[in-house]
C-alpha cells in the first residue's frame, strides 16, 4: 500500500501535532491510518448494492416533503427554506438562471458538452434548458419542461426536452447512450418504466426527430462532474438567436406557460 | 524437460512480442496514441476523452460485460485542432466481426499535453475484443484482451 505522506500528516493534525508525538504514538497513528485506508480500498472494490423499488417506496414516509417537489419549494438537505431574491419586473431567461435555476451546473455542463462536440444550436439550447423545470416540479419533467419553454424556443428544442425523459430509460449504443448507475439508485435496480413511457419510446423509435432527444440524453450522461467550471456566457448568442424573450417579461406575456413562470418567480405565495 | 521449457519460453516470448506490437504507438490527427490495456470491469466510469471527473458509471448487467480499452494520448507539436465533434468515437471489433460503440466521446483533445482515456464497451459475456479503431488507425487488441 502506498502512503501519501502529506495526507497522513494532515490526518493526524499536521506537522505541529506530529512534532509532539513520540515514536510509539507515530507508529500507532500510521497503523490506524493504514487500516482505515485498507478499509476504504476494500469498500471501493465491493460491488455497490443498489436499492429495490420497494426499498425506495419504503422511504416515502420518512420525509416531510414529496420527492417530486420542485427545488424552489424545499430546503436543501432537510433545512428550512431561505428568503429568495425577488425577480425583476420584466424577468428574462438569464434572470431565471441567476435567481431561480442556480447553480444550474448540470444543465450548463450538458450544454457545454453539446457545444464542444459540435451539436446543433437547437440541441445546445435543449441541453441548456432540459432540467430547469426541476426547480418547479420533478415528475414528468420532460413534459413539464417542454410546456414551460415551448412558446419561446424552436420546435425541435421543445421536442428534445419533452422526450429526453423517456429516452433516458433506454440505452442506445450506436448513439453513445448507456443506462446510468444513478438510475439504479434513484428508481431501484428492478425498476421498469410505466406503460406510457414504453409507448412513448415506441413512438420515438420511428420518429424522424428521434436523435434530438437522444442527443440530450447523451450529453446528460456526461454532465455530472462536480469539478467542472461552467458559465452561461458561452450561450448568450444562442439564447439571443433562439429564445424569444417576451418584452413584458417571462410570466407577464399571456403565453400558455406564463403562470408557470409566475409560480417560479413567487414560490412563497400561499394561493 | 529442456524441450518443454524452451517451448514455454518461446510461447512467452511470442506473447510478449504480440503485446508489444499491440502497444505500438500510432499517430491520429497529431495525437500519439498507444493502447495500454484491456480489462473487464463490473462498473466503469463514463468520462470523456480527455477525462474529467464525471461521476456517472456504466454497470455490468447479467449476460453482458464491460470491456474497457485504455489508450494513452500525447499531443504532438504538429497537432492542429479540428472543428468540434469531427473526431469520431473509437469502434471495437470482436473476434466474430461484430462491432461495438462506446459512449465515450472526444472533447477538446488538444487541451492537455498527455492523458489516458478508458473507452467502455458493453459486450455479451465472454466476448474477446480483437481490434480497436480510432479514425484511420487500427490497433490489434488480441494480445491484450484475455
Amino acid at each position: 500500500m502506498e502512503i501519501d505522506r502529506r495526507a497522513f500528516i494532515a490526518s493526524i493534525g499536521g506537522p505541529a501535532a506530529v512534532a509532539l508525538m513520540d515514536h510509539e504514538a507515530k507508529a500507532e497513528a500510521l497503523e490506524h491510518y493504514m487500516e482505515d485506508k485498507l478499509d476504504e480500498m476494500v469498500a471501493a472494490q465491493q460491488p455497490e448494492k443498489f436499492p429495490t423499488v420497494a426499498e425506495i417506496e419504503a422511504q416515502i414516509e420518512t420525509r416531510p416533503f414529496r420527492r417530486g417537489t420542485g427545488s424552489v419549494f424545499t430546503g436543501s438537505r432537510g433545512q428550512n427554506v431561505k428568503l429568495i431574491e425577488p425577480m425583476p419586473d420584466k424577468p428574462t431567461i438569464q434572470d431565471f438562471f441567476r435567481l431561480r435555476f442556480a447553480p444550474a451546473n448540470h444543465v450548463l455542463q450538458s450544454a457545454t458538452r453539446a457545444m464542444k462536440t459540435g451539436m446543433s444550436e437547437e440541441i445546445i439550447l435543449a441541453c441548456l434548458l432540459h432540467d430547469c423545470v426541476l426547480s418547479l416540479i420533478k415528475p414528468d419533467h420532460g413534459w413539464w419542461g417542454a410546456q414551460l419553454f415551448e412558446p419561446y424556443i424552436p420546435e425541435k428544442s421543445a421536442f428534445a426536452i419533452r422526450y429526453h425523459q423517456t429516452l433516458r430509460f433506454y440505452p442506445d449504443q450506436e448513439a453513445g447512450y448507456e443506462y446510468p448507475d444513478q438510475y439504479y439508485r434513484i428508481f431501484g435496480h428492478d425498476y421498469t418504466p410505466p406503460k406510457y413511457i414504453e409507448d412513448t419510446y415506441k413512438m420515438l423509435k420511428n420518429h424522424k426527430w428521434y436523435m434530438e432527444p437522444r442527443l440530450v440524453t447523451v450529453n446528460d450522461l456526461y454532465a455530472f462532474d462536480p469539478n467542472a467550471k461552467v458559465s452561461i456566457d458561452p450561450f448568450q448568442d444562442i439564447i439571443g438567436r433562439h429564445f424569444k424573450q417576451p418584452k413584458e417579461g417571462l410570466g407577464y406575456d399571456s403565453s400558455p406557460s406564463a403562470h408557470m413562470w409566475r409560480t417560479l418567480a413567487r414560490p412563497d405565495n400561499p394561493l | 524437460m529442456m524441450r518443454i521449457a524452451s517451448g514455454v519460453f518461446v510461447s512467452l516470448a511470442l506473447a510478449a512480442a504480440a503485446a508489444a506490437q499491440a502497444r505500438k504507438a500510432q499517430t491520429v490527427n497529431g495525437l500519439q496514441t498507444t493502447v495500454t490495456g484491456v480489462k473487464l470491469m463490473e462498473k466503469a466510469g463514463l468520462r470523456d476523452c480527455p477525462p474529467g471527473t464525471n461521476t456517472v458509471n456504466a454497470v455490468q448487467r447479467p449476460g453482458d460485460q464491460l470491456s474497457v480499452v485504455t489508450v494513452a494520448f500525447k499531443v504532438l507539436p504538429d497537432f492542429k485542432p479540428r472543428p468540434p465533434g469531427t473526431m469520431k468515437r473509437p469502434v471495437a471489433t470482436a473476434a466474430d466481426g461484430t462491432t461495438y460503440n462506446t459512449s465515450v466521446q472526444f472533447v477538446d483533445v488538444g487541451s492537455v499535453p498527455e492523458y489516458s482515456c478508458d473507452f467502455v464497451y458493453r459486450v455479451p459475456s465472454g466476448t474477446v475484443l480483437k481490434t480497436l479503431q480510432i479514425e484511420d488507425a487500427k490497433y490489434d487488441l488480441s494480445a491484450l484482451d484475455k
